[in-house]
């Protein structure tokens, strides 16, 4: 039988601020059996598009969905890799350029496991979350659908 | 049966509404509500989209049963 984990709300309103991940960094003191943390924070870009350039991304989410596929690849991550914890969390609402909207941090005994537990949950999230973003463009008005590749 | 159809992103956008309730024959797949959605709005014609039901991804041969949640999907951005 699997070890379970409780779903963890992962959703938080507006940009992540530097400080929450310095603070959530620093929880992690107290736990002597990590030896290594990967992170990944995912920045809205100022890409050029017809009519302008990207001011910020406002996303939105089927989060009833988003949250249990949130929990499925928590679940998915840790009984492939040797993890000892993880944490996600994605904006909704507005987040301008240069902020950021994902912070996913894994934790585990030996780098290696760390490394590869990162790349594997952050594709997963980018192909299989229900998360819809709109690109605003300009001081216009103008936007575009966001769409992973 | 009734079910219900949930529309996010660009697809509420080219429906006009986030969600509505759909009387529909039973038995329904997921292929032939597909094909309901695009007769009713055929701005869904050129659009990506998939269906989810009950909160998860669902191929064309899936029945879809009363008071089901029926959620179009437009490619995700997460991230």
């Amino acid at each position: 039988m699997e070890k379970t984990h409780t779903p963890k709300k992962v959703f938080v309103d507006g940009p992540i601020s530097p400080q929450f991940i310095s603070d959530s960094i620093a929880k992690h003191q107290s736990k002597t059996n990590i030896g290594a943390h990967s992170l990944f924070l995912g920045q809205i870009r100022a890409d050029q598009k017809d009519g302008g350039v990207v001011t910020g991304i406002e996303y939105t989410a089927y989060t009833e969905m988003a949250e249990k596929v949130f929990h499925d690849i928590r679940e998915a991550a840790f009984a492939k890799f040797d993890l000892v914890c993880m944490h996600i969390y994605h904006s909704l609402g507005l987040v301008p350029t240069g902020e950021v909207s994902l912070f996913v941090f894994v934790s585990s005994a030996h780098r290696r496991a760390s490394f590869e537990a990162l790349e594997y949950v952050v594709e997963e999230i980018k192909a299989k979350v229900p998360i819809f973003g709109k690109e605003l463009i300009g001081e216009t008005g103008e936007y575009t659908w966001k769409e992973n590749k | 049966m009734t079910i219900s159809i949930l529309y996010f992103g660009m697809l509420a956008e080219a429906t006009g509404h986030p969600s509505e309730t759909w009387e529909a024959t039973d038995p329904l797949s997921v292929g032939q509500l597909r094909e309901q959605l695009l007769q009713k709005y055929p701005v869904l014609r050129d659009r990506k989209f998939q269906l989810a039901v009950n909160q998860q991804i669902a191929d064309s041969a899936m029945p879809i049963n009363t008071n089901a949640e029926v959620a179009l999907l437009p490619p995700f951005a997460g991230g």
